[in-house]
């Protein structure tokens, strides 16, 4: 009996300390960072007073996705790494900002689940950070119900239709909306349009069917199971679909991008067609796996500037801050953290707009729609509180096992064949945003 | 429909990824036969041989041949222990329980494969023959592609020819056919059982290694591409190693040759499982008619 | 000497009998107790988020017990009930959005719906049976998952697949039953439903079914022999487990009003095969934990920032340690290790207390 006993806890016990210890051992190092509060003095974050904030703190929620595959935290990690940065200078005149980030597994009724601890439960006065798939689509009518306006890195399209919602990033449509015009300016014949097998494809290809339709370019639309992907079998189909002189347009995940591309070349096909590709395309780390048999064969629309080439004071900071506090920012250098870096630095900048300096979610919430005007060296213009506020961005390309802006592309204004961009050029003219 | 040109290309990457199916498959039946454990953890070892494999080269600086060795060698240590540990408890139980517990040891090491690299990172692992491609006909080939075909064909010669000659492959063979038997008969049982799970876990890292390249390095879809490797060996009934070969060949040729067909190129993926069930359902039936006539006898 | 010695054992049995009686009186008691708990008062006592979740997990409880009874009822392993459920919210999803019927009907039709979809999954365990059984289940529901990736779940869109892609604005929501709209409410009706499909699998486990079940587990030749009829309680388990299961589909898409492939991987069959074997699968309550396990474990990990790959690292060990020595899962193990603890801890109280006596 006591022996029956002693193996079934010994088992079970064994093999957790071993999963504890390798996960301790691996994480265990990148947690012991915590002592910055000396290397932040002469950082501009928020009040940049040098001193930390100890008064009473202000809780700011998230919801991002993390499953396995699928990992957007990086984002609002990002964004705590400058709430970090800004406790350690003032915080918000003396109060520290508190993220509350809750993880998703794209599950809708988990995450109805999620937004309702936020706002009912924990009692976050404000959401900003959030990159969650399904997000907007499950949660953007409670958001509006409860009067939130949420700061976020949009995916489906309700981020870009709902009031409360505001989006740093174009999304998936107007980013392909993007790659889809550089295909076309580069003379394609035809375009392949291929994308992951998830709801909202339709959505997705809108704007590039009607661009390439204005420009009488044929454009045959594909899907992949991105759960199961076959690089070298999804580049082959889209490279026969695209035919000579043709353009493909890949509108998918890194790690799924980076399959195809990879496909591509096993095959030698880098040469065959025009490959373009959406924002996610945009890291060194793309670059660097691809090498230099990429050299400029492959346009990136980017949603986001590139730091390694732009210096301007944003870029600047963003990188000591992720040096000093972005420990748990797996992703490095790359847009995502771009995105999180800006929301974080929207949420202080709305939070320390507020007069009253009562925090409250009517205050907070009223401050984050009031947001506009925001310079950046991110973007090619300045950010407000808007449906698509981001709508004119970059185009970039390999080199050598890096990206690098094309030379003399500037800033390309997404397309206002796409109803929704003619919809937001036509409010930013009449309002001077 | 499409054209003869349109097919062609799809011939080798099919070719590729049945050969890998195929170098699972065998390792699965091998060990099977050996141990009577499914090892349906087969895909998720691979994905960790693979991803520490990717960490030597990346974070720690390591000449990635010594990674690509240390990732096969983990395959082999880490189905080893879990044989010496897991396949000793459970070895008197029913083949359904073992396979069980490996769908254990798989969402284990998934757990901790997504806790220690985690999904922001996008990793892959090229191996040094990826660009080297040629063109055969309308198709061009790459070398990583010829060597996952001919390792499929060479691992499944070799497996097979090292079952009939050497003493412990024998052993192997009378273990599968009767354990107690054998154990009578004075073979060193724990031993070739341990050489199986060795031998079986050396083709999971080699497997996971070709699929980090050839497919994608991510741990979930590693995990479960089992379940399409699966189909080759149960298609051979988990008892013919040829069969189990000639199986995945056919799978990954037909999967990638469905694709150019628009009309049902977003149902290739089913071809495994379809493939696999009809020849399950196909052979019980001879089996029960086999079985009714030796009633009748 | 002999005479007496049988009169004492029948006498034992009897008082066994009488004690087996009482024990089930006060299980009966006590279920009946928690019951009403947590229809009346744990809504209330839960914030929104939990109560959210442990909708969920009451209807994984349903799902866990239709697995259950295959797995310990008939000993019949599927691993292709994640498909089957998704199949089930496919169904009720459609039928929440062409027809206006009342609730309760249209969750007794999806239940009917997926039970000849499910049966039909079942169909192979009359060829095959243990581990080829389990693999057929497993290619089946990797088979549906890609169709069901295809198809994507009905969103209000028109034709037979109910699907509209280019959606604008909220899409439309699945409906709830028009007494539950609010999710204390809806939580409510759920565990109603819960209650009635446990009853219904006890009164098939007590009754033939569950006899001939029984049967074919211990020996199928020998149940043959006995004179039960084989392929029609084999396929009545799994019409069974699949109405049940069909009906915690069309619960789980009012739930979340809107349903996503992505949510019904062919991974999520193997999980859930993972934690019906660690609740336990010879009895009832084996469900009731399996679907905690399930849904309020990785609901406490979110809330409390603990990352979500330690519940998966958990179920891994937890199926080893199951398999490995507690075939009985934790509906068995708890009560027995805290007896266990129980009387470990008065041991060392018994021996402490004389010491802590002597001490100054």
């Amino acid at each position: 009996m006591r022996k029956h006993f002693g193996w079934r806890v010994r088992i079970p016990v064994a093999m957790l300390v071993v999963a504890v210890g390798l996960t301790i051992a691996a994480t265990g190092f990148s947690k012991t960072s915590g002592a910055h509060a000396v290397k932040a003095a002469g950082l501009a974050c928020g009040l940049g007073t040098g001193q930390k904030a100890t008064g009473t703190p202000i809780k700011i929620g998230a919801i991002a996705v993390k499953q396995a595959g699928t990992d957007f935290t990086d984002i609002p990690n990002m964004a705590n790494a400058y709430f970090q940065c800004v406790n350690d200078n003032g915080g918000i005149y003396g109060h520290p900002i508190v993220q509350d980030l809750l993880t998703d597994q794209t599950d809708p009724g988990a995450l109805a689940a999620d937004a309702k601890q936020l706002i009912e439960t924990d009692h976050v006065v404000g959401i900003a950070g959030s990159s969650d798939i399904i997000d907007c689509a499950v949660n953007s009518a409670y958001y509006k119900k409860m009067h939130f306006n949420v700061l976020e890195a949009g995916i489906a399209e309700q981020c870009y239709s709902s009031p409360a919602e505001a989006p740093v990033n174009m999304g998936p449509r107007y980013s392909a909306d993007g790659a889809t015009q550089t295909a076309i300016a580069l003379h394609a014949k035809k375009i392949a349009f291929d994308q992951s097998n998830v709801p909202g494809t339709q959505y997705n290809l809108g704007g590039s069917k009607l661009i390439a339709k204005a420009a009488h370019v044929p454009i045959q639309f594909l899907t992949e199971d991105a759960a199961n992907i076959n690089g070298e079998t999804a580049a082959e189909k889209e490279v026969q679909a695209a035919g000579p002189g043709g353009a493909v347009v890949l509108v998918f995940t890194p790690p799924v991008a980076l399959q195809i591309l990879q496909g591509a070349q096993h095959l030698g096909l880098e040469n065959k067609v025009i490959w373009t590709c959406a924002t996610p395309c945009n890291t060194d780390f793309l670059a660097t796996a691809l090498g230099s048999a990429w050299n400029h064969k492959l346009y990136v629309n980017a949603e986001m500037n590139l730091i390694s080439q732009d210096n301007g004071p944003n870029s600047v900071l963003y990188q000591k801050v992720l040096k000093l506090y972005g420990s748990n920012v797996a992703g490095g250098i790359g847009s995502f953290s771009q995105f999180g870096f800006l929301l974080g630095q929207l949420a202080v900048k709305g939070l320390l707009s507020i007069k009253s300096k009562v925090y409250t979610p009517q205050t907070v919430n009223a401050a984050f729609k009031a947001l506009k005007n925001f310079k950046t060296d991110f973007l090619c213009k300045p950010w407000y509180f808007g449906p698509l506020p981001n709508n004119t961005d970059f185009t970039v390309y390999p080199q050598d096992g890096k990206m690098v802006l094309v030379p003399k592309s500037g800033c390309l204004p997404i397309s206002t064949v796409d109803p929704l961009v003619k919809q937001v050029r036509a409010y930013e003219k009449a309002h001077h945003v | 429909m499409p054209s003869w040109s349109n097919f062609q290309p799809f011939i080798p990457i099919g070719l590729a990824a049945g050969g890998v199916y195929a170098l699972s498959g065998v390792g699965m039946v091998v060990l099977y036969r050996a141990t009577g454990v499914l090892n349906l953890a087969f895909g998720a070892i691979g994905a960790m041989g693979a991803l520490i494999a990717w960490s030597m080269i990346n974070t720690w600086h390591v000449p990635a041949g010594i990674a690509y060795v240390a990732c096969i060698l983990f395959g082999g240590v880490a189905t080893l222990l879990y044989g010496m540990v897991f396949g000793r408890l459970l070895a008197a139980r029913d083949p359904l329980v073992k396979a069980a517990a490996t769908l254990g040891l798989a969402l284990l090491m998934l757990g901790v494969m997504n806790r220690l690299w985690p999904a922001q990172v996008t990793r892959s692992i090229t191996l040094p023959t990826d660009n080297t491609a040629f063109t055969f006909g309308d198709a061009s080939v790459d070398w990583t592609q010829v060597i996952a075909v001919g390792f499929g064909v060479v691992m499944t010669v070799g497996t097979a020819i090292f079952l009939r000659v050497t003493k412990i492959g024998t052993a192997m063979r009378a273990l599968a056919d009767d354990r107690e038997i054998t154990a009578t008969l004075g073979v060193p049982v724990r031993r070739v059982e341990a050489a199986a799970w060795f031998g079986s876990g050396l083709l999971a890292g080699a497997a996971g290694l070709l699929l980090a390249d050839l497919v994608t390095l991510a741990s979930d879809g590693l995990t479960f591409i089992v379940i399409f490797t699966l189909s080759a060996a149960l298609i051979a009934r988990l008892r013919s190693l040829t069969v189990t070969f000639v199986a995945a060949m056919v799978i990954g040729l037909v999967d990638n040759l469905i694709t150019p067909i628009n009309s049902i190129t977003n149902f290739r993926d089913m071809t495994p499982f379809v493939l696999a069930i009809a020849a399950l359902l196909f052979f019980s039936r001879e089996r029960q008619y086999s079985f009714a006539r030796g009633g009748i006898r | 000497m002999a005479d007496s010695n049988v009169a004492t054992r029948s006498r034992s049995s009897l008082r066994a009998a009488a004690r087996l009686s009482r024990r089930d009186a006060i299980n009966l008691l006590v279920v009946a107790g928690g019951v009403l708990f947590v229809l009346l008062a744990l809504p209330s006592l839960l914030t929104p988020y939990w109560v959210v979740t442990s909708t969920s997990a009451v209807t994984f409880m349903i799902v866990a017990l239709g697995l259950g009874l295959l797995v310990g009822r008939v000993g019949m392993i599927s691993l292709g009930q994640g498909a089957v459920l998704a199949l089930g919210a496919w169904v009720g999803a459609r039928l929440l959005f062409a027809t206006a019927l009342p609730y309760p009907i249209v969750l007794v039709m999806t239940g009917l719906i997926t039970m000849v979809l499910g049966t039909m999954i079942g169909l192979p365990a009359l060829r095959v049976s243990g581990l080829y059984l389990a693999l057929v289940t497993l290619m089946l529901a990797g088979a549906i998952t890609v169709v069901l990736v295809d198809t994507n779940f009905p969103n209000g869109g028109s034709g037979f697949l109910g699907y509209a892609d280019q959606s604008t604005g909220t899409p439309p929501s699945i409906r709830r039953p028009s007494i539950a709209e609010s999710d204390p409410a809806f939580f409510r009706y759920v565990v109603i439903v819960a209650l009635l499909m446990f009853l219904l699998a006890l009164w098939h486990i007590r009754g033939k079914p569950g006899r001939a079940w029984a049967a074919i587990r211990q020996s199928e030749p020998a149940a043959l022999a006995a004179g039960v009829n084989v392929t029609v309680y084999k396929m009545w388990a799994f019409a069974l487990a699949s109405f049940v299961t069909g009906i915690a589909g069309a619960l789980l898409g009012s739930a979340s009003h809107v349903l996503y492939a992505y949510t019904f991987p062919t991974s999520q069959s193997i999980v859930l095969f993972a934690v019906v074997l660690m609740g336990g699968v010879y009895t009832l309550f084996g469900a009731v934990i399996a679907g905690v396990l399930l849904q309020v474990i990785p609901g406490a990990f979110t809330v409390w920032g603990i990352p979500s790959e330690w519940a998966t690292i958990l179920f891994g060990v937890g199926v080893l340690q199951v398999l490995t020595t507690a075939p009985a899962g934790i509906a068995h193990q708890l009560p027995s290790d805290l007896a266990r603890l129980g009387r470990f801890l008065f041991g060392v109280a018994r021996r402490r207390i004389p010491a802590g006596g002597r001490a100054p």
